[in-house]
């Protein structure tokens, strides 16, 4: 009987898995493409926000992937997570939909590079009407690097020496070294303030569906039932006079892992809303008169990772030579139903929050990443490597993943190159990030990943710095490193970018990931809505303060 | 008698729960995966996070010491916490378990209803009735339930609309407007072997030689129906209703996903993906003793509708 139940469970498991990673990253299925299909421009198309609402609404669903975890925001990590605590709670810096860092709970001053000068603002209060103090500043971000909690977001603080309250209404954070790069985090997850004295009376139950939550965002927890959703309510006392009281009177996050019945509940309006990448049944929406979908800003990038240096792709030639060989319009249209960009570097171009200038005339002399065989043949003869063979680790179970195989796959074998594939289950797939010994045998593995932030160089470093999160082959270059340490101790936006740039070009060159595509932002929202925030940084900031009804 | 057999059965059930609990602990730490990988999204976490949580939640314990945690809470009411809520399995239980209990309820008489209906109507009237129940469960056989689930979605609540997509509801008219789809997705392949088993027992009963002496003694046939046929078919009916009725609990996994149902068996699979083991224990004992207690509700059935068979023992 045991056996039973669970062989069941296996079998359920696999399905489910598949439509976790559907909802998430698209299916393979190939379909006709609406749309743009691939365009190069960075912006072409593409919104960051809607025009604000303008009608009171009782209430509305929105849809998650899957059920919502934690609303603690030292553990959101993923979207569901992130998505609810942004709608909640406010961070000491506010990421605008375009990317740009600006005031938040508090405005920033830099009187000296190691020294960051926080200012609350006076009128901050929390839910229950208390003031923001230099306290709660404290303690939310010193819960962070609180080794007793092991929170996600330790790293983030690295070149911290000290946070301390230094005025009534002012924190300072003192630097071992400068560090450009914490702003953006504390634009972030890292950044969220929650009251003190509740969290501490709270304990471990903090951020819990067993205790609760307080912060200062416009809208307040009234409730979170793990399996129902999390409902949050219009605050009626958001201490914020610059933002408009919000039009939908309660929302409500559900996860809703099954892509066909997310695509159904849209359609039957039983679900209003939902921010997503890459949606198989996307061309079925976008015709559908019930629904409208809005293309925005993506900060994520589909790539390959190249895990094995001692392997055959451990020579820059062969992995010019694959990702010459590759068909990213095939991506393009069959996994994102034409919601993607041709890349020309590891980032997406939605990420230039600042320098924006600067990133844009270095990214148009990048070239766009298209096919060309001829080149890449050329290069695999150069190398020497016709007839070897590369490993690469994927999951059949995972249809996105399993597409984008294929066409490394192809791409491969179309140079000389022959292919092995190391499949696992979707369950398995997180393996290869976490368990070397996963990786042990393969030469890479397939992803779609982002930084905290609107900045190249966030979802960079990981890859390239020595010891960096994700720098799985211990990939360096020495000039690119420097490039990037540089660009973090640089004040001046428009030169950090351009150092940052340099450091994509590079990149871009070498491939240390290989850039599949790069995914724009979905948001789907019902007619009779408008004004939710349409880039990625619904990730990080309040995305439904001017969300209403429309006409 | 019923005692003895009442204490025998709740004997198996503690020693079905232990053993059930000691496999699916067991099978769900050899599986490869980290449940603290699960809370990141596939992203890479600080090392000092995964020490911190593997110490909080003894993963980094020997198998033994973990299973002995768990097991020694267990006895005390303690079902653990889950490593993706940081809540009581209890109370994560608790809030899901009437949404299955509702949703297996609903398909059971929709199963017991129609299946036994259709089976003892074709079984009794051979011709047209019985070579359409025939063909409808042929074809309703061989629809699993996620089939079922995504053809109903489609047709009733995105075409026609007149039941919801998803969700459970709110009182108990919405509940039932909510619940109608599922359960029919999750009763539609049941129903048929239901039917097809009655139908067969009917059909095997009704050529029984003291049938055929009843009938030619001039019994009326509503008398003879009632008492020689139905009573005596009545036996391999329940067996298939009750085991019928029984795998309905695991099947529901797949219904509830996919009408966003919060039900148990949901939740079994989300858990049991994210490696969260205290709540896939916890859950797991719930159903192995819904289903024990099932079983027994059919032995006590059997004694009751033929005092021959005695307690423990099926006939059939």
């Amino acid at each position: 009987m045991g056996s039973k139940t669970s062989r069941h469970v296996a079998m359920t498991l696999a399905t489910t898995v598949v439509t976790v990673s559907l909802a998430i990253a698209g299916c393979g299925r190939s379909a006709s493409s609406g749309g743009s299909n691939g365009d190069v421009s960075p912006t072409k198309g593409l919104v960051a926000t809607t025009p604000a609402g303008t009608k009171t609404v009782p209430s509305a669903i929105w849809a998650v992937y899957r059920d919502v975890n934690s609303l603690d925001p030292i553990f959101a990590f993923d979207y569901p997570e992130n998505t609810a605590v942004s709608l909640l709670c406010e961070s000491l810096l506010k990421q605008s939909p375009d990317g740009s860092i600006g005031p938040g709970l508090a405005t920033l001053a830099t009187p000296s590079p190691t020294k960051l000068v926080f200012t609350i603002n006076s009128a901050a209060k929390f839910w229950d009407g208390h003031p923001v103090t230099p306290a709660d500043v404290v303690y939310s971000l010193d819960r962070n690097t609180d080794a007793k909690l092991g929170g996600f977001y330790s790293l983030v603080f690295s070149r911290v020496s000290s946070i301390a309250a230094t005025g009534s209404d002012q924190v300072t954070i003192t630097l071992k070294q400068p560090d450009y790069w914490l702003p953006g985090e504390l634009a972030s997850m890292p950044g969220i303030i929650i009251e003190k004295a509740f969290a501490t009376k709270q304990g471990k139950n903090y951020g819990t569906p067993a205790g609760s939550i307080m912060c200062t965002g416009a809208y307040k927890l009234k409730s979170w039932t793990p399996g129902v959703g999390v409902t949050a309510v219009a605050s009626t006392s958001y201490w914020n006079s610059a933002v408009k009281p919000p039009l939908v009177q309660q929302i409500t996050l559900k996860g809703v892992p099954d892509t066909t019945t997310f695509t159904s509940g849209l359609i039957t309006g039983a679900i209003q809303g939902g921010y997503t990448m890459g949606l198989s049944t996307l061309p079925q929406l976008k015709s559908n008169p019930a629904v409208k979908v809005y293309q925005g800003p993506g900060w994520a990038t589909d790539a390959f990772i190249v895990s094995n240096s001692k392997g055959v792709l451990g020579n820059e030639k062969v992995r010019q030579a694959l990702s010459l060989a590759l068909n990213r319009q095939a991506i393009i249209s069959s996994v994102y139903k034409g919601a993607a960009l041709m890349p020309r570097w590891i980032a997406n171009p939605g990420t230039f929050g600042y320098g924006e200038t600067t990133f844009i005339r270095a990214y148009d002399k990048s070239p766009v990443m298209t096919q060309d065989m001829a080149k890449a043949r050329k290069l695999i003869k150069e190398a020497g490597a016709q007839g070897q063979t590369i490993t690469i680790g994927t999951s059949s179970q995972l249809s996105n993943i399993a597409a984008v195989t294929g066409a490394y796959q192809q791409a491969a074998q179309a140079i000389g190159l022959k292919t092995k594939l190391d499949s696992v289950s979707a369950q398995n797939y997180i393996n290869f990030f976490i368990d070397p010994k996963a990786r042990a045998g393969i030469d890479g593995f397939l992803t779609l990943n982002y930084g905290d932030y609107a900045d190249p160089a966030a979802l960079l470093t990981t890859i390239v710095l020595p010891g960096g999160s994700q720098n799985y082959d211990n990939f360096s270059d020495p000039a690119m490193t420097a490039l990037l340490e540089k660009a973090r101790g640089t004040a001046d936006p428009d030169k950090r970018a351009a150092l940052v740039a340099q450091a994509e070009a590079r990149a871009a060159v070498e491939l240390p990931w290989i850039p599949d595509v790069q995914p724009t932002n979905i948001t789907i929202m019902s007619k009779g809505l408008s004004g939710a925030t349409t880039s990625f940084a619904y990730m990080f900031a309040p995305w439904a303060n001017t969300l209403g009804g429309t006409g | 008698m019923r005692l003895a057999f009442l204490g025998r059965r709740l004997a198996m059930l503690v020693a079905s729960l232990l053993v059930a609990s000691f496999v699916i602990f067991g099978a769900l730490y050899l599986a490869p995966g980290n449940p603290i990988a699960a809370l990141s999204g596939g992203r890479s976490l600080p090392p000092s996070s995964i020490r911190v949580l593997e110490a909080r939640y003894h993963l980094n314990q020997p198998f033994l010491t973990q299973y002995w945690y768990w097991l020694s809470n267990a006895l005390h009411g303690n079902l653990g916490i889950s490593i993706t809520l940081r809540e009581n399995v209890s109370s994560l239980i608790e809030s899901r378990i009437w949404t299955t209990a509702g949703l297996v309820l609903y398909a059971s008489v929709i199963i017991l209803v129609l299946g036994i209906g259709l089976g003892v109507l074709a079984g009794l009237r051979p011709g047209i009735v019985d070579t359409s129940a025939l063909v409808t469960s042929a074809i309703s056989a061989a629809i699993p339930s996620f089939v079922a689930a995504i053809l109903l979605i489609t047709l009733f609540a995105v075409k026609l609309r007149w039941f919801p997509v998803l969700g459970n509801g709110t009182d108990f008219v919405s509940n039932l407007r909510h619940f109608t789809l599922p359960a029919v997705a999750l009763a539609i392949s049941s129903l048929a072997i239901v039917a097809r088993v009655t139908r067969a027992a009917i059909r095997e009963e009704a050529d029984r030689e003291h049938v055929q002496t009843a009938t030619s003694r001039g019994i009326p046939r509503r008398q003879l129906i009632r008492r020689h046929i139905l009573r005596n078919a009545a036996i391999p009916i329940t067996t298939i209703s009750g085991i019928t009725i029984a795998s309905l609990i695991a099947v529901a996994a797949v219904v509830e996903t996919a009408f966003g149902l919060n039900g148990l068996g949901a939740y079994l699979v989300a858990a049991a993906q994210s490696k969260d083991l205290a709540v896939v224990q916890g859950i797991s004992l719930v159903l192995v003793t819904a289903f024990v207690v099932i079983n027994v509700a059919i032995d006590l059935a059997y004694a009751a509708l033929d005092p021959r068979v005695s307690q423990g023992r099926r006939a059939g």
